[in-house]
């Protein structure tokens, strides 16, 4: 039945060629969404964890550090790290800010003290040492020795990183502390939570320790209507996609329904007929899911937020691919199923 | 040796909610190596015993027997193999699959019996020669003539090299110029070892042929006596289906016109009161009776004439009715 199935795809190629572009075009953007999707999801956890912390101590009623807007004194910190469960104890600064580039672009401000986390993820220079230094995003197009006016402050660019993004794909600018303290407050060595490396077995009054779960929950939240989004567009590109190709694949079946009176007429097994069929749906959809690759790379080149697109996108892309080649041929096999082989006599 | 065995067979089905019955007991016997022409008017059941044929359709009754087949006892992948091995269908419209090759169109049907590709090609091959279409094999259908798509069909049919052909109407879509090559080629194949059953309206295939069945029965031309005849209450004068050459004029009492519907229920189509006829479409059109006629409430007498005798023997307005074919009375 191959031979049947790919002779009919040369005679009607050019519904067929459309079909394709068509639905290539709709897997490249669900292909694109799903790069998305991954994005937001990876970068609440990817920042959480470049902290470093077991724990993040807030003071009482904060959902999580990087939503608060509660401050306290830097010092608390000390009195933390004195625990003897506690290795480390980092105040930070998490706040917002204009990164003045061009265009100007919202940012999201980490105020640290050099040396008393890991080192980020940086991809070119190194991180930052001293005031005045800053690390950032390279989504904000800045190279090292590149100056950044955040505020009032102008800064030296000394590392650029690929993956310092949260809050839906806001850049990240990395700052000792105090300039931290100096852009977000006024006056005053304040933080807004510490980072702490061990499990503290008493808080000061007044604080409370939350775990990285807790926290990536906290950002979540923030992404979830989102990424929801996201996963319902893609469902409707999914559906579209069917129905493209299904509605090619039972146009083709209305068509050739007399030949498949004639093949069942001359004793072809309706597994052959339908498996014909099958094969014609899945090579359409395949074809158009490794179009869409291709599709997905252009669209995510001029795309404002970055897509994550990893093996594991393409994986399911090529699964849901298959997916809707099988359904789609069965809407094809039931027609050629219902086909009475008396159809085959009889005048056209 | 093929030999193909009718008895009593019967092919009954619904149209628009009404029993058809085209083949009503029917028996016939078809020897090796024969032609057989299925004569008949539209309607008359050719197609329908070409179907039986070809196990496609399966019959109310009876029996066919080919070699020592029984065929209407065939299921699942028996009867795929009938169809395959046993069978070759040629269709009047050709229904070759558009996207495929001359050649392609006879390869598909050995690969979907399981023939390799190597050897299902040189099959093809070799049967296109033989219908002398060897210079056509890469054409698709849509750039063949209706006489070389006719005989790639046919060669389609021969693939497996089956004891029967049978041909639904092969000449019907040809002009005077490709039939001929087409009636050849049907005759060439009735050989030993085969039987070549063809239907068709086409009479030039008369000569050709070793055995003809009308399955119209032929009108009677000429004039008989007039049958009277006298019927109890509710006794019928024939049923719907039948053959019928006679054309009944009502004496006394009334008829009813009743058509049989496939869920056993009875439409009462027309009550025909003296001196009302019925019954001339049948032998005008060499139709079936479209419906039965039986005696009403109470016993009735009818007369049946011969269609020239009708025409002769009764007034001028009556005779007028039934030159245009009137709709005076429903006329099974």
């Amino acid at each position: 039945m191959w031979l049947i199935s790919r002779c009919d795809l040369v005679f009607r190629r050019r519904r067929f060629v459309v079909a394709v572009l068509v639905t290539a075009l709709v897997f490249g953007m669900a292909l694109v969404f799903d790069g998305v999707k991954r994005s937001v999801r990876n970068e609440v956890p990817r920042t959480v964890e470049m902290f470093g912390a077991d724990r993040w101590v807030v003071p009482d009623g904060v959902t999580g550090p990087f939503t608060t807007t509660a401050v306290f004194p830097a010092d608390v910190a000390e009195g933390i790290a004195d625990d003897p469960g506690v290795r480390r104890a980092s105040p930070v600064v998490l706040s917002r800010s204009v990164a003045r580039v061009d265009p100007d672009k919202d940012a999201n401000l980490i105020g640290y003290v050099p040396g008393s986390i890991p080192p980020p993820p940086i991809e070119d220079g190194r991180e930052v040492r001293g005031r005045g230094e800053t690390v950032v995003d390279q989504s904000l197009g800045l190279s090292v020795g590149d100056d950044l006016d955040v505020g009032s402050r102008t800064f030296e660019v000394v590392g650029v990183g690929d993956q310092l993004r949260y809050n839906f794909g806001a850049p990240t600018v990395l700052l000792t502390l105090r300039d931290a303290q100096a852009l977000t407050f006024d006056r005053g060595e304040l933080a807004m939570a510490v980072a702490v490396d061990g499990t503290p077995s008493s808080l000061p009054d007044g604080f409370t320790a939350l775990t990285n779960d807790d926290v990536i929950s906290d950002l979540d939240r923030i992404t979830k209507p989102g990424v929801q989004t996201i996963d319902l567009v893609s469902i409707l590109l999914w559906i579209v996609a069917i129905g493209i190709i299904g509605s090619v694949v039972y146009l083709n079946a209305l068509e050739r329904t007399r030949d498949f009176a004639v093949l069942k007429a001359t004793g072809a097994p309706n597994r052959a007929i339908v498996g014909g069929l099958a094969i014609q749906s899945l090579f359409l959809s395949i074809i158009a899911a490794v179009l869409a690759v291709g599709v997905a790379w252009l669209v995510s080149l001029v795309l404002p937020f970055p897509a994550e697109l990893s093996s594991a996108s393409y994986a399911q892309m090529f699964a849901v691919a298959i997916a809707v080649g099988l359904v789609t041929s069965l809407i094809g096999a039931r027609r050629a199923l219902t086909t009475d082989p008396a159809l085959a006599f009889g005048a056209a | 040796m093929t030999r193909v065995e009718i008895r009593d067979l019967t092919i009954e089905y619904s149209s628009g909610g009404y029993a058809v019955r085209p083949i009503d007991h029917l028996d016939l016997t078809f020897d090796d190596g024969q032609l057989v022409l299925l004569l008949g008017a539209s309607g008359s059941g050719k197609t329908t015993l070409l179907s039986a044929l070809a196990s496609i359709l399966r019959p109310t009754s009876g029996s066919i027997r080919i070699g020592t087949t029984e065929v209407t006892e065939l299921r699942g992948q028996e009867l795929a193999e009938y169809r395959r091995h046993t069978v070759g269908i040629v269709f009047q419209a050709f229904n070759l699959i558009p996207s495929l090759t001359a050649r392609d169109n006879v390869v598909a049907s050995l690969r979907s019996a399981g023939v390799k590709t190597r050897a299902a090609r040189a099959r093809a091959e070799e049967l296109l020669e033989q219908v002398d279409l060897g210079d056509r094999m890469r054409h698709r259908p849509g750039d063949l003539s209706g006489g070389q798509q006719q005989r790639v069909a046919i060669a389609r049919a021969l693939a497996l090299d089956p004891p029967l052909v049978v041909a639904d109407e092969p000449t019907a879509h040809l002009d005077y110029i490709q039939v001929d090559g087409v009636l050849r080629l049907l005759r060439d194949l009735a050989q030993p070892g085969r039987v070549v059953v063809v239907s068709t309206h086409d009479e030039r295939l008369l000569p050709l042929a070793d055995q003809v069945v009308e399955l119209t029965p032929r009108a009677v031309a000429g004039s008989r006596p007039p049958e009277q005849r006298t019927l109890a209450a509710g006794e019928v004068l024939f049923h719907q289906g039948d053959h019928g050459d006679l054309v009944y004029v009502v004496d006394e009492g009334c008829i009813d016109i009743v058509r049989e519907c496939t869920d056993g229920r009875e439409e009462l189509l027309a009550r025909i009161d003296q001196p009302g006829y019925f019954g001339e479409l049948a032998p005008m059109f060499g139709l079936r009776r479209s419906a039965t006629a039986r005696a009403g409430a109470t016993s009735a007498t009818v007369t049946g004439y011969t269609l020239r005798d009708f025409r002769e023997h009764h007034d001028a307005d009556t005779t007028a009715l039934l030159d245009d074919a009137g709709d005076a009375n429903p006329a099974p």
